[in-house]
């Protein structure tokens, strides 16, 4: 079973690779600031009409609930919040780009968030992303 | 009422808007001053070019220190007194040194110090103008460090 990326499905069965990632439990053991949210830009010609967030409640390495809701919704709760186009996300899914190589070139944009703790955290933030591989998706292109 | 004076002193230069690595930088110095002032003094100290080359991602930016004001340009500009060369993964371990927290100095049994060593070492990052320039590299380590 394959799961179309973003969407509800596609975020809950990233919940459950998370959990499955023993490397993000033990680079996560010590997160206790607050949930993450993945933004993916709008993109109407792929019938993404609005920004869509997946935020993670993520929590001494277990991610404990996920939520796909529009962007403009969550941003505002979220204590991070990393957004790119989604040609850049399916990117990252597949393994192709390192989100902190992503970030450092300007195609990852971390537009909330305390960014020394995001640097500190950064093999967390690594095996968080990493973990989206595991999951089978099915892109809109 | 800080906040008012710590924010401007830090700025991204016009064309480095586009620039991840130097939105990444001035974000981290302009945070690091926010959450621990005692790094202000070695701030307001600071005067010269640093520029980092992160060679795989091929992103280059120069820190333009002025005496408690911090320009950051995307690409060289002007002469660096500092060249970093290396990794992306390099590169943001240098702000992942270990401090002694009594001396504000990179603690040499850390993890990270000594990944940095080997990799100093072993050429992997390459550091110009250092060694003329040892005041200024103590304190950016300081300004820059996340512990």
């Amino acid at each position: 079973m394959t799961y179309r990326f973003p969407s509800k499905e596609w975020t809950e069965a990233y919940r459950q690779a998370v959990n499955s990632n023993p490397a993000y439990a033990e680079a996560g053991k010590d997160w206790t600031h607050g949930t993450v949210a993945l933004v993916v830009k709008a993109d109407p010609t792929i019938g993404i009409e609005k920004d869509m967030a997946m935020l993670l409640d993520v929590h001494r390495g277990v991610c404990r609930s996920t939520r796909y809701d529009e962007a403009e919704k969550v941003r505002e709760e979220a204590a991070f919040v990393v957004e790119a186009g989604y040609d850049l996300w399916r990117e990252v899914i597949d393994g192709k780009l390192d989100p902190t190589k992503g970030m450092m070139q300007g195609k990852l944009r971390l537009t909330k968030g305390h960014l020394p703790t995001m640097i500190r955290y950064v093999q967390s933030s690594k095996q968080l992303v990493a973990s989206a591989a595991q999951v089978p998706t099915d892109f809109l292109r | 009422m800080t906040k008012s004076i710590y924010f401007p002193l830090v700025e991204l230069a016009p064309g480095a808007e586009n620039n991840g690595l130097a939105e990444m930088i001035a974000g981290l110095i302009r945070q690091n001053l926010e959450d621990s002032p005692e790094k202000m003094s070695d701030f307001f100290k600071l005067s010269g070019r640093v520029s980092i080359v992160a060679e795989d991602v091929e992103v280059v930016l120069t820190m333009e220190f002025n005496r408690g004001q911090l320009m950051v340009h995307n690409g060289i500009v002007g002469i660096p007194d500092v060249t970093v060369r290396g990794s992306s993964e390099d590169i943001i371990n240098l702000s992942l040194i270990e401090v002694i927290p009594s001396l504000g100095l990179p603690d040499p049994r850390g993890e990270i110090f000594r990944k940095v060593w080997a990799a100093t070492r072993e050429r992997r990052i390459q550091v110009h103008g250092a060694l003329s320039n040892l005041l200024l590299m103590t304190r950016l380590s300081k300004v820059m460090s996340v512990n």
